[in-house]
């Protein structure tokens, strides 16, 4: 479904050798044809399309975020020169550890950090179970709940938000991080990619355990589990980034300041301090999703795909 | 077969339910007899202030170890009074006992039921009978009493002295018509790129509020008398509008960044870079304090031609929900925090001792009753700053008559920040045509909530 | 009995998973409903007023701008947020080199949260020493008034949106590009087409589906824009930012009048659905 090892075309044509133009290593055939890629001006182009996106998407992409860092080290004056100087003159690690405590990051990365996991944690156990029993146990009206579930994907999120609220306060949930881990856990998606997984599992599989005497927890511990952990890996990726991504609904549920996640602390306190503090605090927040990013990029990508219709 | 399958999944939800149910936090119990009573308190100053937050946090210990039994827990969240967590929290019973209110504010709070009948508890302010009787009625309906008066100002015309002198413009006599205010900020913006004359709000209801500020001082209204039809397509609202459009793309003296929100301003006042702006006395105490803005540079002076002045202020209210023992201690802390001349708030001793500009006017809650007059003598007597600075200021609100906020402020307020907006954003703004538009819809607004 | 045996396992395995999505996702939906015909402050019982939440929202003076707003946001998002990914990914697809580095930066502020992207750029809209400016001054271009103007407001909102939204759909449709059988594209170049008819007779035929359920999405994503506007220009200047979502938090939050809220709510959910049922048909037709 997801291309694997596109990256290696680029290292594979290095390795033809010889003083002619090396010819263009082709894995798989796209609408330019490799007849005219290989040809004098086709050449041509493709290196100077090539440069051009990549210097293009490392302007659009990379210098963004360059210059937040670098904005995050300069004083108040110098963030403020016109015209801006490329590089800080005078690079000071101070905006961040100023950023720190004006916004109170360690408590708002903590929070952030315990509400993702947990978010994670329920969302994992609810969502695996209920992709189990749909797929696997076939209880009556089965396929009835999996359509509604279903059906809260084509309602959008915002459009729900005040109802969803008002039932949180009536719930007594505010500044309760369970009144971000119920809604959480509904979450159709989560649990239509899993059943469909689940559902390509061999039955003998689960009939072989079943003969051995395993019960359905037994089963879905020892036998499905196992053998679905890609899916668990995509699903659980995703949870954890939505969640610590997550602002509107925390931003109404976690009022008190010392129960914030990042992202509300953020938008509450960047009014009051410099830009370069702010910076510092964006710097930081940044960071732990980069960090995910990085390690689990694999993943990521391919979660990304697995949901979508064949094309 | 199909009936039980029904039966179950009602019993899975209710099961489910419960287990919900159960993880419910109990209110706290306001029982262990009147001794221990656990009462919050919002406004605790941010972090952001860490000299202002360490102040509060001795007045909490110093209030608990007067009041034994009594445990006070401190909210720090900012701006205090937020409309958008209001409601909210106090429906979700995370309101604290104690909480303020703007003035903006008062009307919907106390006809909401939002705010508790503190009548029998006015006792409790030692001072109560010297706060501004014109303010105690705000907060007085049918009778029963809602509210602490506990900040009270009229606008004027907050300026940074430092740039004054920059700019060769004497700090000792600020600018007393329009024209002036105009020179003024010319010269300051002249002082090079990223400095602005004359700072303006233009959004998040802060632009409309502002507009009233000026409105008010031209002599205009923003309703008739009798509430019911918008009154600003007047002179005196298109003089406010020409003015800016005029300060802003003829004088080029306001800068080109549109100011949302009242934090924007007053980070750019705390900049340094901002020669004016309309405020109260407790813009300068802000600046100084939240915004790091340095003591000796700002300075208050009488609103420009003034023929009247929006007042404003706030006030502290109880929760609704709050027990008796609640909201008497509420009460105690409100007297021990804000109202006792040497204390708290009013230990300016301390405010001098931790940078803040003591020698602002910036609180007339008092008036000129013994109590205020006794405040006053105390901040004189402790002033960081120079008092002669903020002497105009104070003349000028001796004469000129104070007047209240319009009633359905903040949806006027919504309405008034696309004019506002409108000049500051398009040169080629007709200030007829915007204000004739939020008239209309002003005038929609009234009819609709009747 | 073992039926029933095995209804009562299935149903223990998902009671969690229905309690959260009665409390949370089901019920929500009939509230909205019930909430717009209630006055409700949540403080005070609520109240039955028929359709005057409907009226009252109608005659808020932003609501016909918020819907034209929303609109124009969406038709703009549609073509930066729908059109540029797909050109991208094409072009993406036929690079041989630096692949992997250019998947991963274009991905890269859809890990940012939100707000960082947000507050980032409301830095880079300053029109004083934010970059924009500077690169348009460096560049001797005149500058931009961004945010602070009623004509350019909407379209820097969705600059935004789009740098932080984009990886998704780009690297979604690169790999629909990579699903494209290679022999239709021998076929197409044997009969003679050039490649933009090739682009036209084989790629977007092929992947038909994706771009369809995508638009979809997209619309739908669009169409709740709030963060942005709650950032970066509090609705202003003139009004020119009020999105239908950012106007339902307003009648919540700031008049505290949720009812009003939720007949907005309804109305756009009313709005999205006929969308969808229409989305829905077309695909329909076209599969036939």
């Amino acid at each position: 479904m997801i291309a694997v090892g596109a990256g290696t075309a680029g290292r594979k044509s290095r390795r033809a050798a010889g003083r002619r133009p090396k010819p263009m290593q082709v894995q798989f055939r796209t609408i330019v044809s490799p007849h005219q890629l290989n040809s004098r001006w086709g050449r041509r182009i493709y290196w100077l399309v090539l440069v051009s996106v990549v210097l293009l998407f490392t302007l659009a992409f990379v210098f963004p975020l360059y210059w937040m860092v670098t904005g995050a080290m300069k004083t108040p004056d110098e963030i403020a020169e016109m015209p801006p100087t490329p590089v800080p003159q005078d690079p000071t690690l101070d905006n961040f550890a100023e950023a720190w405590d004006l916004f109170d990051l360690g408590t708002l990365l903590v929070n952030t950090a315990y509400y993702a996991f947990g978010a994670w944690l329920f969302s994992m156990v609810v969502d695996v179970s209920a992709a189990y029993a749909l797929s696997k146990l076939r209880p009556m009206f089965g396929n009835v709940i999996l359509g509604a579930m279903l059906a809260t994907l084509m309602i959008p999120p915002m459009v729900i938000l005040i109802p969803l609220y008002v039932t949180i306060v009536d719930l007594g949930l505010l500044n309760n991080p369970w009144g971000l881990w119920f809604p959480a856990a509904a979450n159709g998606f989560n649990i239509f990619l899993l059943k469909r997984f689940f559902d390509s599992i061999p039955r003998e599989l689960i009939e072989a355990a079943q003969i051995d005497g395993a019960g359905p927890v037994r089963t879905l511990w020892s036998v499905v589990l196992p053998v679905s952990r890609p899916i668990l890996g995509v699903v659980s990726i995703f949870t954890i980034v939505t969640a610590f991504k997550d602002f509107v609904l925390p931003l109404l549920v976690m009022t008190d300041s010392e129960k914030m996640p990042i992202s509300v602390g953020l938008s509450q306190t960047a009014g009051a301090v410099t830009q370069n503090q702010v910076m510092g605090g964006l710097v930081i927040a940044g960071i732990p999703m980069i960090i995910v990013f990085f390690v689990f990029q694999r993943h990521i990508m391919a979660g990304l795909t697995a949901g979508s219709i064949k094309g | 077969m199909r009936r039980s399958t029904g039966l179950l999944l009602v019993t899975a939800l209710g099961l489910s339910a419960t287990a919900c149910g159960s993880g419910e936090s109990p209110q706290p119990a306001a029982s262990g007899g009147a001794a221990n009573v656990s009462i919050t308190v919002a406004c605790q100053p941010a972090k952001t202030a860490p000299n202002d937050r360490k102040a509060w946090d001795e007045d909490v210990a110093a209030f608990m170890k007067a009041h034994p039994g009594v445990t006070v827990k401190s909210t720090d969240q900012q701006p205090c009074f937020d409309p958008k967590t209001f409601g909210p929290k106090l429906a979700g019973g995370q309101m604290e006992t104690v909480f303020v209110v703007p003035m903006t504010n008062y009307d919907d709070v106390i006809a909401q039921g939002q705010a508790l009948d503190i009548t029998q508890y006015t006792g409790s302010v030692k001072n109560w009978n010297d706060l501004r009787a014109d303010h105690r009625e705000l907060l007085t309906k049918d009778g029963k009493v809602y509210g602490v008066p506990n900040v009270h100002y009229s606008v004027g015309l907050v300026y940074n002295r430092a740039l004054f002198t920059k700019a060769g413009l004497d700090p000792n006599t600020p600018p007393k018509t329009w024209a002036e205010v105009r020179e003024a900020a010319k010269k300051i913006a002249g002082l090079g790129a990223g400095y602005v004359g004359y700072g303006e709000y233009s959004g998040g209801n802060t632009g409309g509020w502002h507009f009233t500020q000026a409105l008010y001082g031209r002599g205009g209204s923003v309703l008739t008398d009798d509430g019911k039809k918008a009154a600003f397509n007047s002179p005196e609202g298109k003089a406010v509008l020409q003015t800016l459009h005029d300060m802003r793309w003829v004088d080029n003296s306001m800068g080109s960044k549109l100011l949302v929100g009242w934090e924007s301003l007053m980070m750019a006042m705390g900049s340094g870079k901002v020669g004016m702006m309309l405020g109260a006395p407790d813009v300068v105490t802000d600046v100084v304090t939240k915004f790091k803005g340095n003591v000796d540079d700002y300075g208050i002076t009488g609103f420009p031609e003034a023929k009247a002045s929006l007042s404003g202020g706030e006030a502290y209210m109880i929760n609704p929900k709050a027990t008796p023992e609640q909201a008497k201690a509420g009460m105690e802390w409100i007297d021990f925090r804000f109202n006792t001349v040497g204390k708290g708030r009013f230990d300016f001793a301390r405010g001098k001792a931790i940078g803040n500009p003591v020698g602002v006017p910036d609180n007339a809650v008092y008036g000129d009753s013994p109590t205020g007059k006794a405040l006053q003598e105390e901040r004189v007597k402790n002033a960081s700053l120079p008092v002669e600075n903020y002497q105009t200021y104070v003349d000028a609100a001796a004469i000129v008559p104070p007047k209240a906020e319009p009633p359905h402020a903040q949806e006027l307020y919504a309405i008034l920040d696309v004019p506002m907006s409108g000049v500051l954003s398009r040169k080629d703004a007709s200030v007829d045509e915007l204000l004739a538009n939020a008239e209309t819809k002003a005038n929609a607004m009234l009819a609709a909530k009747g | 009995m073992r039926i029933l045996r095995r209804n009562l396992t299935a149903y223990g395995f998902l009671c969690v998973a229905l309690f959260c999505f009665t409390v949370f996702a089901w019920y929500p939906m009939v509230r909205e409903f019930v909430l717009s015909f209630q006055r409700t402050d949540l403080i005070n019982p609520p109240e039955w007023v028929g359709l005057d939440n409907f009226k009252a929202a109608v005659a808020d003076p932003a609501f016909g701008e918020a819907w034209l707003n929303t609109l124009e946001f969406t038709a703009l998002a549609l073509l930066c947020g729908y059109a540029v990914p797909f050109v991208v990914a094409l072009v993406l697809n036929e690079l041989r080199h630096a692949r992997a580095y250019l998947r991963f930066v274009v991905y890269l502020p859809v890990m940012l949260p939100p707000i960082v992207a947000v507050l980032l750029f409301r830095w880079f809209y300053d029109p004083g020493p934010g970059l924009f400016n500077q690169i348009l001054d460096f560049l001797h271009l005149p500058p931009l008034a961004w945010l602070d103007s009623s004509s350019t407001a909407l379209i820097s909102l969705v600059i935004v949106s789009t740098w932080m939204n984009m990886g998704s759909a780009t690297l979604i449709y690169l790999a629909a590009l990579q699903n494209i059988p290679p022999e239709l594209y021998e076929a197409a170049e044997l009969d003679g087409a050039g490649i933009f008819k090739r682009i036209r007779h084989v790629t977007i035929p092929q992947t038909r589906l994706i771009l369809l359920l995508m638009l979809m999405l997209q619309i739908v994503a669009t169409m709740q824009v709030f963060i942005e506007p709650y950032m970066l220009t509090g609705g202003g200047p003139e009004n020119a930012t009020v999105s239908v979502v950012y106007l339902m938090y307003q009648f919540a939050f700031s008049q505290m009048n949720y009812g009003q809220a939720g007949a907005l709510g309804m109305m756009l959910m009313l709005a999205l659905l006929v969308f969808a049922a229409f989305q829905l048909r077309t695909t329909r037709e076209d599969q036939a």
